[in-house]
């Protein structure tokens, strides 16, 4: 009985080691964080209090960033993923884009994410004629007026391959394309990004296509359709223009010289329709979608800390000045839409989660 | 006498259980790789055929056709330590494609592991050239009529060079590997806009067509969408270039997220891979492979491209397709990979 324990007792133990050595093997696995691992915005707070109210996207949801403290709009996901918010000027509301498969549309929300109205139907019924349908992208509404800015994908022969998007202009309350701006690059993929300026200008990322390299300008177009005035060369291959609340300065990322895998991030002055030389503020980054202080105090960029990949919120303040203060990391373990530019409004919103 | 014999058995019994601790521990172990002994066994070491009939006399023959083609050099195997080539294929391999199976990527890669640099050139799919198996076909069709072993016999014939090893992937073999290390970064060159994109991993109509608008700049892929961003081509005015450099970003965004692995992580690659995934190279060889990878710095990392004027678009068979200007192509080629 006693040797029949003692040998029950150590096949056991036998097996146990086994076990632990499978188990000890397996928590030498380097974990790499996937999308499960992030935290939804709502349960962190930023390291730093900034200015105003910015709307950022993760996940197919829109966030609200005033005052310390995220809010989750809590938008539905059903019929698609939710980016590109675009705050509308002296109000609480946004206009958002709805991404769904193989369009896109634009729609108007309020601070609660209640939809006000839906501004665009580019979805086609015909599921055999999968080209019949439209991309949306880029909202940018101009301060003091109703008129929206977007990248569009028309006009398209339904029978072409040439999908490209060009810069549109139109109005909230009336016509939303009712005016196309830019003349884009055929078989490029277009001009995206456009933010107003003063005097009625509009400045866009234009891409073309040379030596066999895709690259983007900073255009800026004074007039719809018209030859647009290109600020920065193909070497350079800048894009994501975010001009700054006082017409001075251009913030872009750039990637020229980085073998596609990195970028930078720049500002560059602007004065009489030229860009002065570029200050590098971050190199060698995924830097992407620069966003100025509506007060001028900073700006905002996504980058991720570190190898995983997430994008995090960061901040420069004195991005204006000739000696801005280093990067300083927002967030921590969150994932925004590194596709969605934040939107920054001057205006500071009460949150509505509990504090 | 009697105490001598109960110290062997004591001796014995020791060995005994010591025995079985390490017998319970190598199974122990044995288990946790399981998954990646199976794809060793059933994905690597399939050793290339170079006894392939080839017909290089009629193809040589051919206008437009390598000048210095001439029969498969025969195996000389890289010192360890020494520069190696390997050629790198993507194709599609779902049923739709069931017996005609194209690459839709073709890749050489040289790799030195004692300076550190690797040079990558992409050879388009649609590029007109004689095939090892016979006739003149576009580069994609080799796959199709011979395996791996008809793309490296076409490959080194036509570009007189010597391959070391390949290495094959499926379309879902890379889906599923990107999803695996967590996604990849990549800097999207352009707006990649395709309203053709075949539907046929979604699960519809496999020959129905979807749309993609990959936005431009910096983002987080996950493995559909990188798929999307290395497979579209309708709408790049570079056509089947545009993809062969967003080929090769991808591969060195893969490259990045490969150093943070370890060998613990093996059998989850293993698995994700399942049978869209086969090599001429040993487990051993491809894990000797990954310190090389980690250690390469993207400044020595050389792309190249066969764009105009090494290709110039034209017509062959009804189709379109990309002359070789053979006299610049060759000598391009072998100032990275030697001539055999």
């Amino acid at each position: 009985m006693r040797r029949a324990l003692t040998v029950t007792l150590v096949l056991a133990l036998m097996a146990g080691f086994g076990f632990g050595v499978n188990r000890f093997i397996a928590s030498k696995k380097h974990t790499i964080p996937g999308e499960s691992s992030v935290f939804i915005p709502t349960a962190t707070r930023p390291k730093i209090v900034l200015p105003g109210t910015l709307y950022l996207a993760q996940n197919g949801d829109i966030y609200r960033l005033s005052d310390g403290f995220f809010t989750d709009l809590h938008l539905s996901t059903s019929k698609g993923l939710w980016m590109q918010p675009a705050y509308v000027p002296n109000t609480q509301d946004i206009v958002a884009v709805l991404r769904a498969a193989e369009y896109s549309d634009l729609y108007l929300l309020n601070g609660q994410g209640q939809i006000l109205q839906q501004l665009s139907n580019n979805a086609n019924p015909h599921l055999n004629m999968v080209y019949l349908n439209h991309w949306m992208f880029y909202p940018h509404m101009v301060p003091g007026s109703g008129t929206i800015y977007f990248s569009y994908d028309q006009p398209k022969d339904s029978a072409t391959y040439a999908v490209d998007f060009s810069v549109w202009s139109g109005t909230l309350g009336g016509k939303l394309a009712a005016t196309q701006v830019s003349d884009s690059n055929p078989f490029t993929g277009g001009d995206v990004d456009p933010s107003p300026m003063a005097g009625g200008a509009v400045i866009y990322s234009k891409f073309a296509i040379g030596s066999g390299n895709a690259y983007s300008q900073i255009a800026v177009q004074t007039k719809p359709q018209g030859k647009p005035i290109l600020l920065t060369t193909p070497a350079q291959d800048c894009g994501q223009p975010a001009p700054s609340p006082d017409g001075t300065r251009i913030a872009m990322i750039c990637i020229g010289g980085t073998g596609l895998q990195s970028t930078r991030l720049e500002v560059a002055t602007l004065h009489a329709g030229k860009l002065g030389p570029p200050q590098t503020l971050v190199n060698n980054c995924l830097c992407a979608d620069p966003e100025w202080a509506p007060d001028g105090s900073g700006l905002v960029y996504y980058d991720p800390a570190d190898a995983t990949g997430h994008f995090e919120l960061w901040w420069i303040a004195g991005a204006l000045g000739a000696a801005p203060a280093p990067p300083l990391q927002v967030t921590t373990n969150l994932d925004f839409d590194a596709t969605s530019p934040p939107s920054w409004s001057p205006l500071t919103t009460v949150p509505v989660m509990a504090r | 006498m009697r105490h001598h014999h109960v110290r062997r058995t004591r001796i014995a019994l020791g060995f005994l259980i010591a025995f079985g601790f390490v017998l319970s521990g190598a199974i122990g172990a044995l288990a946790y790789f399981m998954p990646a002994i199976v794809t060793a066994l059933q994905d690597t070491g399939h050793a290339i055929d170079r006894n392939l009939p080839t017909t290089t006399a009629s193809a040589s023959a051919s206008p437009g056709s390598s000048p210095s083609a001439s029969a498969s050099a025969q195996p000389v195997e890289a010192p360890p330590g020494a520069p190696f080539t390997v050629l790198l294929l993507g194709s599609d391999n779902d049923a739709k494609f069931s017996g005609t199976v194209l690459t839709q990527s073709m890749i050489l890669a040289r790799v030195n592991p004692t300076t550190k640099v690797v040079v990558m050139e992409s050879i388009p799919r649609d590029m007109w050239v004689p095939l090892s198996t016979g006739g003149m076909a576009k580069i994609d069709a080799a796959y199709e009529h011979g395996g791996a072993s008809a793309a490296v016999a076409t490959v080194e014939e036509d570009f007189d060079i010597h391959i070391d090893h390949y290495a094959w992937i499926g379309l879902l073999g890379l889906v599923n590997l990107i999803n695996q290390v967590g996604g990849i970064d990549v800097v999207a060159t352009n707006p990649v806009m395709d309203d053709f994109y075949p539907a046929d991993l979604t699960g519809r109509d496999p020959y129905a067509y979807e749309r993609v608008a990959v936005l431009p700049g910096p983002q987080h892929m996950n493995g559909m969408q990188a798929l999307m961003y290395v497979r579209s081509r309708h709408g790049d005015l570079r056509s089947d270039f545009g993809r062969s450099q967003r080929q090769q970003q991808v591969l060195l965004a893969l490259r990045a997220k490969a150093k943070l692995l370890g060998i613990a992580n093996l059998p989850d690659i293993a698995t994700a891979m399942g049978n869209d995934f086969s090599t001429d190279m040993t487990i051993s060889e491809i894990a000797s492979l990954l310190p090389i990878a980690s250690n390469i710095q993207l400044q020595n990392v050389r792309q190249v491209i066969l764009a105009s004027p090494y290709t110039s678009t034209g017509e062959r068979d009804n189709e379109d397709v990309l002359l070789p200007d053979w006299n610049l192509i060759l000598p391009e080629t072998h100032l990275y990979f030697p001539a055999v």
